[in-house]
């Protein structure tokens, strides 16, 4: 387990919200929900689903607490990746219509986002994994982040980056394979 | 497609399942294949480990208080009230973070609008250490002290490991020189009482650990027993 002391603290109200601790619980909720709202709702774009799913996954987290393995993720990838995976489900469903009366979906639209903004967030981020995505070339990085941030598929990468699907699904590959061989290094270094 | 015996196109797989791209039927297909495919399913969760701290880099943003309640009104029964709300020295934030803390900090004071999210408007200053299973990595207890206080609460997060025939003993494991005893864990809440306050017995200790020893403790004032549970101790303010 990691010696971060917010995982470590993670882990345990996990650890008792396994033994259906709610306490706990609305601690491990305290500490993280805001975090993951925004994983939500920068995937979703709208308040009123990221809030529902947020709702779905906080529950599924208290039902699925005792499977949790900290040997396995951390506590915040463990929870990210079941908030993200309901997000991707999420889009799926038929109901999607997007009225936008109100524009608030396009506004919302997702940014370039390799300006030099987001590139000096990425390099001074104490994740390793943030300052490895700065260091990929500006198109593998945007295709990465839009992918990863808002949930884009190759689709709709190849369509929002106006260049053909087999361009972007290689610029992905490249551009995963480079992460981890950064992380890698970083790992031994 | 079958993944199972070309290791290239699993790695793939993997890593576009954990990023998100791959979607719709193929999505659920990998699901399933997870299942019955071991080394599809750590390949997933490597990448999972690798990507998700990429979430890290946004912002948070203030959850409406409605969300709480309404996960809250859906935990159902079964539930209840437990060590959290008896830790006696949570305490209203107006401290300075620093470090690893900032980012948790961040998160609590950003909620605390929320009500009546529990106890969100608070913040530890205190050690703490979560101490595992040595083979299954499971966390088994959970010690905190209070920065001045000179006792040590060690709450069993299973009771059941609390053994008859012999006594557990909780030790202060320093960088160098041997281990020091905090004392025997008899019951599933321990409050163990230090020398001195926990700044100056737990300052330079990085880890708590758990041997099992005869019963009234280990004789010669040194861990005799295997050592079942263990985990790094850290100060919080």
């Amino acid at each position: 387990m990691s010696e971060d002391p917010q995982a470590i603290a993670l882990a345990g109200w996990l650890a008792a919200a396994a033994r259906r601790d709610r306490a706990a619980f609305g601690r491990l909720y305290a500490a993280s929900a805001a975090k993951l709202y925004a994983v939500a709702l920068r995937i979703l774009r709208r308040e009123d689903w990221a809030e529902e799913v947020l709702q779905e996954c906080y529950v599924s987290i208290w039902t699925h607490a005792p499977d949790y393995r900290p040997g396995l993720a951390a506590p915040m990838t463990w929870m990210t990746s079941i908030v993200r995976n309901r997000c991707l489900d999420w889009l799926r469903r038929p109901r999607l219509e997007l009225s936008d009366e109100d524009g608030a979906i396009t506004e919302a639209a997702p940014s370039d986002r390799a300006g030099p903004l987001e590139e000096l967030e990425l390099a001074k981020s104490r994740s390793a994994v943030a300052r490895c995505l700065g260091e990929l070339e500006a198109r593998q990085r945007q295709a990465i982040a839009l992918a990863f941030y808002d949930g884009l598929s190759h689709a709709e990468l190849a369509s929002h980056m106006r260049e053909p699907l087999g361009t972007v699904k290689t610029w992905v590959r490249r551009g995963l394979l480079k992460l981890k061989g950064c992380l890698e290094r970083q790992e031994q270094a | 497609m079958n993944a199972k015996n070309k290791p290239e196109l699993r790695e793939r797989l993997a890593a576009e399942y954990a990023l998100g791209t791959l979607r719709g039927r193929a999505r659920s297909r990998l699901r399933r294949w997870m299942d019955d495919d071991a080394a599809l399913a750590r390949a997933v969760g490597e990448w999972e480990a690798r990507l998700m701290p990429l979430a890290e880099t946004l912002p948070p943003v203030r959850v409406p208080g409605r969300v709480w309640r309404e996960v809250e009104s859906r935990l159902g029964a079964g539930a209840r009230t437990g060590f959290w709300d008896r830790v006696a020295f949570w305490r209203p934030v107006g401290i300075l973070a620093t470090g690893a803390m900032a980012a948790l900090l961040a998160a609590i004071v950003l909620v605390p609008a929320v009500k009546p999210t529990p106890e969100v408007d608070t913040v530890p200053e205190a050690y703490i250490a979560v101490l595992s299973d040595a083979k299954t990595q499971r966390p088994m207890l959970i010690a905190t002290a209070a920065r001045h206080d000179a006792r040590l609460s060690v709450k069993a997060l299973d009771p059941a490991i609390l053994v008859s025939g012999g006594s557990l003993e909780l030790w202060a494991v320093p960088r160098q020189g041997a281990p020091r005893s905090l004392g025997l864990l008899e019951t599933a809440h321990a409050t163990l009482k230090l020398v001195a306050n926990a700044d100056r017995t737990l300052g330079e200790i990085p880890l708590l650990a758990v041997s099992l020893e005869p019963r009234g403790g280990s004789r010669t004032g040194a861990p005799t027993g295997p050592v079942l549970y263990s985990g790094p101790c850290v100060k919080y303010w």
